[in-house]
């Protein structure tokens, strides 16, 4: 073919359009990356004056005997509270148990849970068979397992787990299916032109293309498997922070309740936030999204 | 009808038809008894009417589905499920947003095998061969629409594939951006002396690429002409070519053809 013969100028053409895409693009993020910072700041100063003002006024409400500080607590109360678990370290004990159990139930459910799901994708006849099986196991209240936990897997440590476990195992399942069965009949109709085997499409494509879903599970299941761990402190337990909750509850110690609720949710933020982190360490690609 | 088995010729169609089974019971004929070859180094476009069938041609062609009735034969041969040497471009780019460009370019070959480093090394080429070397470590997400376009040609091109199955790639793409991907798209595939296929609904496209261009009638479809495009002068320069007299006698002619309402 002797008419292509200036490829080099034909090339070229491609590549000023190029930086300019590039400029371009580059200020646009400046842009957009101080619009929402400012953006965030202004969200953040919004929250802390919601927090100050709701307990402001409970402070005020108790502090003066509208509000009985017996039944309702105080954030004074609660805050002494706090200090008082702190000093004589039992906070510490009792985050760790807690954290322990709703680390392996979490792990263990998610394990379980995506390994299955993903799995499904290899048989429409196996996860159509099973389908009603997981509903069902799904349907079910996690506390009322909690009988049943204890007689097999006594009242310490295993028993949280398993609770926690059985919170995050089903959800799990039905969100890594998902992810799998969500992937585009034309991507995998791609592979197979290029007589890709069939574990060759699970391992590089249905695998990483259900990772956002996956890891939108990992968020979603975090406090589902803290909520297991603490149904099976509240039945039988010695320490943790649902042992504590329950303890103080009993004793109609309300601020020492709160206070030990505080460090719960303390836990939470920091567990989801671990997962968020991960998520962005191993999906760059995901960056500009969240 | 030929039946006559040509192992030069990389692909033919041999009254090939296909017949869906709808909900209520009934066949609904979406191709009927259609035969074509494409011969080695060639371009032949199928130009239709929308909704037509085209895709599900394609599929029937690479044995993603099989056919009611007739063969295709590879080289003379039928193929035992999808046949070696296919490169199947859509529409859609179907790039892998957790790949960088390049990642992406190497998705076949990773199918095939081999060594990384060999695989980067092709992927590399064929960026640079269309104007993307800059762009090999970028994110589809952060590409624009003919630039992720030319890396999944790029990914197409990148296992060498001796067959080319183009259904409507370039369709999505505004004009400036479609000449400059075609004319790459031209040069690359007489270059490496593949055989392409193009499915598409744009007349222009189909006579301004093509060695040969065949019509498609409406569902249930079948042929309605065959035309060998000959025009003179420089077939790479695909906007001088769009005005030459003989390009809009083509067009013309096969638009009557096509039987748009």
């Amino acid at each position: 073919m002797s008419d292509r013969s200036g490829p080099s100028l034909t090339f070229n053409s491609a590549d000023p359009r190029a930086s300019i895409h590039q400029a371009t693009m580059q200020d646009r993020r400046t842009a957009a990356i101080l619009a929402r910072r400012r953006r965030r700041m202004q969200i953040l100063l919004c929250q802390i004056l919601c927090f100050v003002v709701l307990i402001g006024l409970w402070q005020w409400q108790t502090a003066t005997g509208h509000v009985s500080a017996f039944l309702y607590g105080s954030p004074s109360g609660i805050f002494a509270a706090l200090i008082a678990t702190i000093r004589d370290g039992s906070v510490w004990t009792d985050l760790t148990a807690t954290a322990l159990e709703t680390l392996a139930g979490f792990a263990l459910g998610n394990i379980i849970g995506t390994t299955l799901g993903l799995s499904l994708w290899y048989s429409r006849f196996i996860s159509q068979v099973l389908q009603p099986f997981i509903l069902a196991l799904g349907s079910i209240p996690i506390i009322a397992l909690a009988p049943i936990t204890i007689i097999w897997f006594g009242t310490g440590f295993a028993s949280k787990v398993a609770m926690s476990t059985l919170s995050v195992v089903v959800v799990s399942i039905i969100i890594a299916y998902k992810g799998a069965m969500g992937v585009d009949p034309d991507q995998i109709n791609l592979m197979l032109s290029l007589r890709a085997s069939r574990q060759k499409i699970f391992r590089l494509i249905v695998i990483p293309a259900s990772m956002t879903d996956i890891f939108a599970g990992l968020k979603l299941t975090v406090g589902f498997a803290l909520v297991g761990a603490i149904v099976g402190e509240f039945m039988s337990s010695t320490n943790g922070l649902g042992h504590e909750i329950f303890k103080a509850g009993s004793l109609y110690a309300i601020s020492a309740v709160f206070a030990e609720l505080v460090v719960t949710v303390i836990l939470a933020l920091v567990l989801s936030s671990i997962v968020t982190r991960v998520e962005r360490w191993l999906l760059p690609w995901r960056h500009d999204l969240s | 009808m030929t039946s006559l088995k040509r192992p030069d010729t990389p692909l033919q169609a041999l009254d090939l038809g296909k017949a869906f089974l709808t909900d209520a019971g009934e066949e609904l004929d979406i191709i009927r008894s259609v035969s074509f070859t494409l011969e080695r180094g060639e371009i032949v476009s199928l130009v239709g009417p929308s909704g037509c069938g085209k895709t599900t041609l394609l599929n029937l062609l690479c044995r993603l589905i099989e056919p009611s009735q007739g063969t295709v034969l590879w080289n003379g041969r039928e193929s035992d499920g999808v046949p070696a040497g296919v490169g199947y471009m859509l529409q859609k780019d179907l790039l892998l947003p957790w790949r960088s460009a390049i990642q992406n370019v190497m998705l076949g070959l990773q199918v095939k095998g081999g060594t990384r480093a060999a695989h980067r090394a092709r992927a590399k080429e064929l960026l640079d061969q269309l104007g993307l070397g800059g762009f090999a470590d970028h994110y589809p997400s952060t590409l624009s629409g003919g630039m992720r376009q030319r890396v999944a040609l790029a990914r197409t091109l990148a296992p060498e594939p001796e067959v080319l199955l183009f259904d409507e790639p370039f369709s999505a793409l505004d004009f400036q951006t479609k000449i400059l991907i075609e004319r790459d798209t031209l040069r690359l595939v007489r270059e490496m002396q593949r055989s392409l296929l193009l499915i598409t609904h744009d007349v222009e496209e189909a006579v301004s690429l093509s060695d040969r261009v065949i019509v498609l009638s409406r569902r249930p479809s079948t042929i309605v002409s065959e035309h060998r495009i000959e025009l003179p002068g420089d077939r790479s320069n695909l906007i001088a070519l769009r005005e030459s007299t003989g390009f809009a006698h083509y067009v013309r002619q096969i638009w009557t053809e096509l039987d748009v309402q």
